[in-house]
């Protein structure tokens, strides 16, 4: 109970962080993942129409009705996610501003065959990743083509006439055939490939919080880890906090 | 003692007696019967015999009361020695009772009752067609068992076939004429072809329902699949027997397949076979005046795809499977995602189960003394 007991401030341990994701993109993510959701929700049981539990839901024409116009809400709103997300894109082009950190590059290659080689036990090391590692482009790579092709298949079975108008017709059975495939392939990789890695491999939550501690950045984001720290000898504790 | 013996005999006599008319009785009764119902049609005859034979109704209708030799010839009844008495039962002598009728056609609804005697399971039946439904909602004109197959001149209805189109066009004019020029009226007309569909085989024989509801709309797939999924029948005709496999996986076809199974009563515009190929007037799609022939099917679609523009024929597939010359869209895609399902799918679970087991094996040998 005395003076000399509370340990000196210094001991108090600051988890230094660093910004991964901006407010912004975080938006995004939560945007993608509702509109997403509820596109799966609503989509799968129209695909898998003779399930009972799609039957269930789907027990009256008006239900029918009522799951295609919430269906067809959350189209559009992760449509405009996506043309937000377009422009974001074409604007930092523009200002030649956009960062490349996403661009599949050689290194990445070469980092799937170490990493396939420490799978197999082939060698004792994991690869070094920079700010994205090659799991984390393939995950983007993946839901922004597979976006592209639900937006652009979806609109056209969505209003074939006037997409017909100028298509061949032949568009449309193929882009109901993309659609419905599409969505079975993007269910499966997210629900194995993302979940895997973001909830099972680890907990990473930089996505919500969008932060990675020191730890993190040193385990998995090694190079760039030392090239945000390269320089600066001594960082200061928590001055990113 | 003298007495008793004359009763005694007088009693044997009696049983001698009785025991000869039941002999008798017995003998005689398969001898006489059909020469007395073949007396009744000819006592008939006698006088129904005279063509100028009539009566004046009450409504003013002038009823001939002739029969024709000729027709009961050829009856399927009379052959078999049914005759006139099995019907009009009313009747027993003569002079016969008044008639209690107004018009002819009162006295014809009451007579055609007595087709229940002998054919009750389609009397039956009948009772629950459309034709009963119509009698009952006060149109007497509904047709009853003797309008379909005569009264005296009774036949068998599929004989030939070509018969049935001709029975029910007594009523049905326009439809039957259209159906005449259809694929498989002409068909039948032309060489009583034993395959195509006569009025019968899709509206039904006894029972026939209102073809214009919900339940017989949703149900009509099956109906045509009846014969159009029938590989041998369509073989023989030079057509796809898959036709009713391929549509079940359209869109309309699964649309209407959910409405059949969950809600039949509730009307429903997916299409059904009928309305791209017509009903009594479906032709083969070389015709340049089917539905269906592709100069025609762009108007065919835009009955209920209004605004559909030329190139939207092409997004019906028809009822083809995939293929490069026909859908080479669909076939890109189908091709690519017949390789790129399972690549990611056991991509990812064969790349997520390898990182378990290593990272599993890491963290054991990380605890390990």
């Amino acid at each position: 109970m005395s003076g000399n007991v509370i340990p000196p401030l210094s001991s108090v341990r600051h988890e230094r962080t660093f910004p991964r994701f901006t407010a912004a993109q975080r938006w995004e993510h939560a945007l993608l993942l509702l509109s997403g959701f509820v596109l799966l929700l609503t989509g799968l049981p129209q695909k898998y129409r003779e399930l009972s539990i799609s039957q269930d839901l789907l027990s009256t024409p008006e239900r029918v009705e009522l799951i295609r116009q919430i269906h067809h809400i959350a189209a559009i709103v992760l449509a405009l996610e996506a043309l937000y997300h377009f422009g974001r894109i074409l604007y930092l082009l523009s200002k030649r501003r956009l960062p490349g950190d996403l661009l599949p590059t050689w290194q990445d290659v070469r980092d799937a065959g170490h990493m396939l080689q420490y799978l197999l036990f082939l060698c004792n090391d994991k690869p070094k990743f920079g700010r994205y590692n090659f799991e984390q482009k393939v995950t983007y790579w993946f839901v922004f083509f597979g976006v592209l092709i639900m937006g652009v298949s979806g609109f056209i079975i969505w209003f074939p006439v006037f997409f017909t108008q100028f298509l061949p017709g032949g568009v449309v059975p193929a882009a109901k055939l993309a659609h419905s495939t599409e969505a079975v392939v993007i269910a499966i990789f997210i629900l194995v490939w993302h979940v895997y890695h973001v909830h099972i491999e680890r907990t990473n939550l930089s996505m919500f919080t969008g932060r990675l501690s020191e730890d993190e950045m040193r385990t998995f984001h090694e190079k760039e880890y030392e090239r945000l720290t390269a320089g600066s000898v001594k960082v200061k504790p928590g001055a990113k906090k | 003692m003298a007495t008793r013996t004359i009763h005694r005999q007088a009693f044997w006599f009696l049983l001698a007696g009785i025991f000869i008319l039941l002999l008798s009785l017995l003998a005689a009764s398969p001898v006489s019967a059909v020469p007395s119902a073949q007396e009744t049609e000819k006592y008939c005859l006698s006088c129904h015999g005279d063509p100028t034979l009539s009566l004046a109704l009450p409504s003013g209708e002038t009823l001939s009361l002739y029969i024709s030799q000729d027709d009961l010839d050829h009856s399927v009844h009379s052959t078999v020695g049914i005759e006139c008495e099995a019907c009009h039962t009313d009747i027993k002598e003569y002079p016969h009772p008044e008639l209690k009728y107004q018009t002819a056609r009162e006295l014809s609804r009451a007579y055609y009752q007595t087709c229940e005697k002998c054919h009750s399971v389609n009397y039956e039946k009948a009772q629950d067609s459309m034709h009963a439904k119509a009698a009952e909602a006060g149109n007497l004109d509904a047709p009853i068992c003797t309008d379909c197959h005569g009264a005296h001149d009774v036949r068998l209805p599929d004989e030939p076939r070509s018969r049935i189109s001709e029975t029910c066009r007594q009523c049905h004019t326009d439809i039957v004429d259209t159906y005449r020029q259809s694929v498989h009226g002409a068909a039948l007309m032309l060489e009583e072809n034993p395959d195509v569909p006569v009025c019968t085989d899709c509206h039904g024989v006894h029972n026939i329902q209102d073809p214009r509801t919900a339940q017989f709309r949703v149900a009509e797939p099956e109906l045509c699949a009846d014969c159009h999924a029938n590989e041998e029948l369509m073989s023989k005709y030079g057509l796809s027997a898959d036709v009713y496999s391929i549509y079940k996986r359209s869109w309309h076809g699964v649309d209407v397949s959910v409405y059949k199974a969950k809600w039949p009563t509730i009307w429903h515009d997916s299409a059904v076979c009928s309305d791209c190929h017509g009903i009594h007037d479906i032709r083969s799609t070389d015709d340049p005046q089917s539905k269906v022939n592709p100069n025609n099917l762009l108007a065919t679609c835009q009955q209920c795809h209004p605004g559909a523009g030329p190139n939207w024929t092409d997004a019906w597939t028809g009822h083809n499977e995939i293929s490069l010359e026909r859908t080479p869209f669909l076939f890109y895609v189908d091709r690519f995602y017949k390789l790129f399902v399972p690549f990611v799918l056991w991509g990812c679970i064969i790349y997520v189960v390898l990182q378990i087991i290593r990272a599993t094996v890491d963290r054991v040998r990380r605890n390990l003394p």
